[in-house]
């Protein structure tokens, strides 16, 4: 007894050690690597055997439905390849689990699978959609690709059994290498999971969703390049198909339209700018140009051309009214265009060689330093202190109502300041010519300074007169405040000598009405004073122009009150003695004093 | 004439807007229960993945209870069979298994929030969906059965007759995964029927089927 249990086990082992050394043994389990079904209607189960144990080894499927007890043998072997099992549409029964194993045999032994429970209808996976074309099609801004396919073999969309979607992707096919598909090596759970896992993970392959139609166009396309395209589709509740194999195009060489369209837009408004800029800069040094000749030329050299600084830098910056409230508010004389920045002036010359230029004071009557005050003995309102004051007083007043008739002495140093025409005496003390002025304008309260001269020429004794009422009737000493102070810090306004009638009275007018001051304007108007005559005359050299001798200097009222009324101002002519002048009078209404003197 | 014209003018208006707010088509109507049959399907599955992410389906293969509750009900078991049904047919089979789920969807509810997982929450809400959705396909059927005129074929009585998914916790997520099983395989039905009913019925372009 014992020793046939020993000789038994002896004989065992022995033959496991022989089997094994001699590399046969019994099969390793096999395994169910998935089941498919394309079209819900039958199916095929895979399984990749163990090890065979050196023998030839045979695999049985063996199947039997969910609560039925009744085994059944796998119907067909051969149709979906080794390995596999394949259900026909008889031997396929939906909604129903199907409770599947293999088992490995060989001579040595058998082994069983893991048992696998299948219900059809949860495992289906269509085939690739059939018959992928690609067509390119011209269009407006480019060609596009116009992708149809068919559906898939054997699976029946037209019953409404099975319901696919499709999707397909593009690919450029100079980027990176292209995979295709899988194939159909494993098919359980975890190889679907993990698919679908990188699935999501190649958006970067441009795929589109093309839902159940079965075309799809495809737009924005570098020309010249080939692209590859391919299509897949999946049940409502399935897998994904695979992917079918690419079809290549190449797209031809196109020019964008909106980018040629953009080009010559581009092209055009540059070359329209360039036009602008151009007639732009000609046009504004045309007008500086302008702007600064005639400004330049009536001028006398006294107009220096630092005054103008202003005005050009304004006028580059090309904003007129800047530049013209820069005229106004500046240093010129108010005027209402800048041609009234012409002034007209008288220019007296001492014989004595100094020269004293009678000037339309244009503004700033404080400017007095400058001057220098030859009125020794005027205590009047003719020095210069007083004028002072007055500005002082009124200038804060701006433009208001002023009268008229001042006198109005302006003294300047010899050498003209800028922009300032003065008046000056000589180193005598000539009697500064009172003036009635008028006044013009409300803000512009202009003023005209110039000298008295006694008034001996052999014309018909002149009176100087003023359009306009001129309040200076004051009866009243020196001192009276008859004079029209000015605004200093207001621009003076010019007038305009209209006419000299024979009683010495100068008519004024605003300076509204330029005319063609500049036309007569010339040189030769300035007079030279030949000589100062006792009783403080000035002699002026006449001139042989035929000017109409039309008035007398006003006389020296040194020492007398202020004029206060306009026939102050109309003093009898003295004839000049040796000399004779006189005031003349230019058509236009300017003094020619050249020709003058009483 | 013009006043003949004016009076039965708004009628006829009337009448086109009667008939407009009556119908959603036949076609959108299929389409519309097609879609919710397929939303519904879809997420018993996600219910049935969150359950199986930490329940073991070996176990619960193998401890299978019974079979579910609607086995009884006779459905054709391949395309063939269902091909030849008629639309009636179809449609009442539909209805049949969607009334049949009811109940038991409402045990489902209220078991899920106690339910001894790790995903209760998510289990929770969805089998909450879960109840919405069916009671709207529901609706969306009786819909589409006066809209085709058929006769009312009598629905198949499945009664369902658990209280409760049990008491301990391994019986009770043994019962909630079974009946969860049985669930997504009936609206697998529900939805292959009525998308067969959907190409049968409605003239939908040639592409969609």
């Amino acid at each position: 007894m014992w020793t046939d249990s020993v000789m038994l086990a002896g004989l065992t082992l022995t033959a496991i050690f022989v089997s094994h050394t001699a590399g046969v043994s019994a099969p390793g389990r096999p395994r169910l690597t998935g089941c498919r079904s394309p079209e819900k209607e039958t199916f095929t189960c895979w399984w990749e055997p163990g090890d065979d144990g050196g023998l030839p080894t045979t695999y049985v499927l063996y199947y039997h439905l969910e609560g039925s007890e009744t085994v059944y043998e796998c119907p067909d072997y051969r149709t979906a390849g080794k390995n596999s099992c394949f259900f026909s549409k008889n031997d396929t029964s939906l909604w129903v689990n199907y409770n599947i194993s293999v088992v490995a045999t060989n001579a040595m032994g058998s082994s069983v699978s893991e048992p696998v429970d299948v219900d059809v209808v949860y495992i289906v996976q269509p085939n690739t959609p059939e018959d992928v074309r690609v067509l390119v099609v011209d269009d407006d801004p480019g060609p596009y690709l116009h992708v149809s396919w068919e559906k898939p073999l054997a699976a029946d969309t037209q019953s409404g059994w099975i319901t696919l979607v499709y999707q397909l992707r593009v690919k450029e096919t100079s980027q990176d290498t292209w995979e295709v598909g899988t194939g159909k090596e494993e098919r359980d759970e975890e190889k679907e999971k993990n698919e679908r896992r990188t699935e999501e993970g190649e958006r970067e392959r441009e795929e589109y969703n093309a839902g159940m139609q079965k075309g799809y166009n495809i737009f924005s396309l570098l020309s010249g390049r080939e692209y590859a395209v391919q299509v897949r589709c999946k049940p409502d509740h399935g897998f994904w198909s695979e992917w079918t194999s690419p079809a290549y195009v190449q797209i031809p060489d196109y020019m964008l339209r909106e980018h040629s369209m953009w080009i010559i837009v581009a092209v055009f408004a540059g070359f329209l700018l360039f036009v602008l800029t151009w007639t732009v800069n000609v046009k504004r040094s045309r007008y500086m140009s302008q702007m600064i000749t005639s400004n330049m030329n009536p001028l006398p050299n006294s107009w220096n051309t630092v005054s103008f600084l202003p005005l050009l830098s304004r006028a580059q910056s090309g904003r007129s009214e800047e530049m013209f409230s820069a005229l106004v508010t500046q240093h010129f004389p108010p005027t209402s265009s800048y041609d009234d920045l012409l002034v007209e002036y008288l220019e007296v010359y001492d014989v004595e060689k100094q020269e004293l230029v009678l000037g339309v004071k244009n503004e700033d009557p404080l400017a007095p330093t400058r001057m220098s005050d030859n009125d020794s003995g005027r205590g009047s309102c003719d020095s210069r202190t007083l004028l002072t004051e007055r500005y002082a007083e009124d200038g804060d007043k701006g433009g208001a109502d002023r009268q008229l008739g001042q006198c109005v002495a302006e003294l300047a140093s010899p050498p003209l300041e800028e922009e300032k025409v003065e008046a000056w005496s000589a180193p005598f003390s000539p009697p500064p010519l009172h003036l009635q002025r008028q006044q013009v304008g409300g803000a512009r309260a202009a003023y005209h300074s110039v000298l008295e001269i006694p008034c001996d020429s052999p014309c018909a004794p002149g009176s100087y007169g003023h359009q306009g009422e001129s309040d200076i009737s004051k009866p009243g000493g020196r001192g009276a405040s008859t004079t029209l102070a000015e605004p200093q810090a207001q621009s003076a306004e010019y007038v305009e000598v209209q006419t000299v009638d024979h009683e010495n009275v100068l008519l004024l007018r605003p300076l509204a009405d330029p005319g063609g001051p500049d036309a007569d304007y010339a040189g030769e108007d300035y007079s030279k004073i030949r000589d100062v005559i006792p009783d403080n005359v000035l002699l002026l050299q006449r001139e042989p122009s035929a000017w109409p001798c039309v008035a007398d200097p006003g006389q020296d009222r040194g020492e007398r009150s202020c004029p206060t009324a306009l026939q102050e101002l109309m003093q009898p002519c003295k004839p000049p003695g040796p000399l004779q002048q006189g005031l003349r009078l230019v058509a236009n209404g300017y003094v020619d004093a050249s020709a003058m003197l009483c | 004439m013009v006043n003949q014209l004016s009076h039965t003018l708004p009628v006829a208006v009337l009448m086109c807007v009667f008939v407009s707010i009556d119908g959603v088509s036949l076609n959108d109507l299929l389409e519309r229960v097609s879609q919710l049959s397929d939303k519904l399907h879809s997420l018993s599955t996600s219910l049935t993945n969150d359950l199986d992410s930490h329940f073991p389906p070996y176990g619960g293969r193998l401890m299978r209870p019974s079979m579910c509750h609607t086995a009884s009900l006779q459905i054709p078991n391949d395309k063939d069979q269902a091909l030849r049904l008629p639309e009636n047919e179809l449609l009442s089979l539909a209805r049949s298994l969607l009334l049949a789920w009811s109940d038991p969807l409402a045990m489902l509810s209220s078991e899920a929030n106690t339910l001894p997982h790790p995903e209760r929450n998510a289990i929770n809400s969805k089998t909450r969906q879960l109840q919405d959705q069916t009671n709207s396909l529901g609706a969306g059927l009786e819909r589409l059965v006066h809209k085709m005129g058929t006769s009312s074929e009598v629905l198949s009585s499945l009664p369902f007759n658990s209280n409760d998914l049990g008491h301990d916790k391994i019986s009770r997520l043994v019962n909630f995964h079974f009946l969860l099983s049985c669930f997504r395989r009936d609206s697998h039905k529900i939805d292959s029927f009525l998308k067969v009913l959907r190409c049968r019925t409605s003239k939908m372009q040639p592409d969609m089927c």
